[in-house]
């Protein structure tokens, strides 16, 4: 029963990231690729890392969130065809800019959101621990 | 009508990566699924574009489902907990089969979809 709970909230979730990610595309093409995960990777490792250093959520709902939704709305798949597609119309610079700010850009963002999640986690259950 | 089934190829897709990942968590101590995953997908993602399919079964299948399927967020937290274990040469293996292994295999899908 818990794991078809786990399967069923990573379904509803993974359903909003991906339809999230599509209407973000339909707007900025690739860049939407580029933007989506970009944002993703710091929202993943803020999640992350703020449930681990604040305290425990469901695994259900941490399931639904971080694997659900966050790893839905980012694509892997969608980013290599995008770099397939530039290559294939010629635009070179626009390839190697895309590949970069993809590469150095979703290492920094995920970092960033650690550091954040983990920060912003333990100064709330500190604050936490003084109300009690 | 569509963006439902959108959703749902994106909610499949995210399901099997989940399974596939808790399936080989068990025996291997490194971010393995998520490259198979991320490979795989690619690699699929290619064959799906060059096939010319309907708009709208390219969209549920390549956007839903392969997108839902791959991801970019795990891979880079993945990429961030080998650097912070001091694991840097994984880290540096993984980010490189990563990246040259999904542009190899995209481009492959794409070429053998021409071959149909």
């Amino acid at each position: 029963m818990e794991k078809f709970k786990c399967l069923f909230s990573i379904g509803i979730f993974g359903a909003l990231g991906g339809i999230c990610r599509y209407l973000i595309g339909l707007q900025l093409d690739y860049r939407g690729d580029l933007l989506v995960n970009l944002l993703g990777c710091f929202l993943l490792g803020f999640l992350t890392y703020f449930w681990l250093n604040f305290r425990e959520i469901a695994n259900w709902l941490s399931l639904g969130l971080g694997t659900g939704f966050v790893g839905s709305f980012t694509t892997f798949s969608s980013f290599c065809l995008d770099n397939l597609k530039l290559l294939l119309a010629g635009q070179n610079l626009a390839l190697l800019l895309y590949l970069l700010i993809s590469i150095a850009g979703g290492w920094i963002a995920a970092l960033i959101g650690i550091k954040a999640g983990t920060e912003i986690g333990r100064r709330f259950s500190q604050s936490g621990e003084e109300d009690d | 009508m569509l963006l439902m089934m959108i959703g749902l190829g994106a909610a499949l897709g995210s399901i099997g990566r989940y399974l596939i990942t808790i399936r080989l968590k068990k025996v291997s101590g490194w971010p393995l699924a998520t490259l198979l995953i991320n490979l795989s997908g690619a690699f699929a993602l290619g064959l799906l574009f060059g096939l010319n399919l309907l708009p709208d079964v390219y969209k549920i299948l390549g956007i839903g489902f392969f997108g839902g399927y791959t991801t970019f967020s795990t891979f880079n937290v993945e990429l961030l907990a080998l650097h912070h274990s001091q694991a840097r040469r994984l880290e540096l293996f993984y980010g490189l089969t990563s990246y040259l292994g999904g542009l190899l295999l995209v481009t492959l899908g794409f070429w053998s979809s021409k071959m149909f």
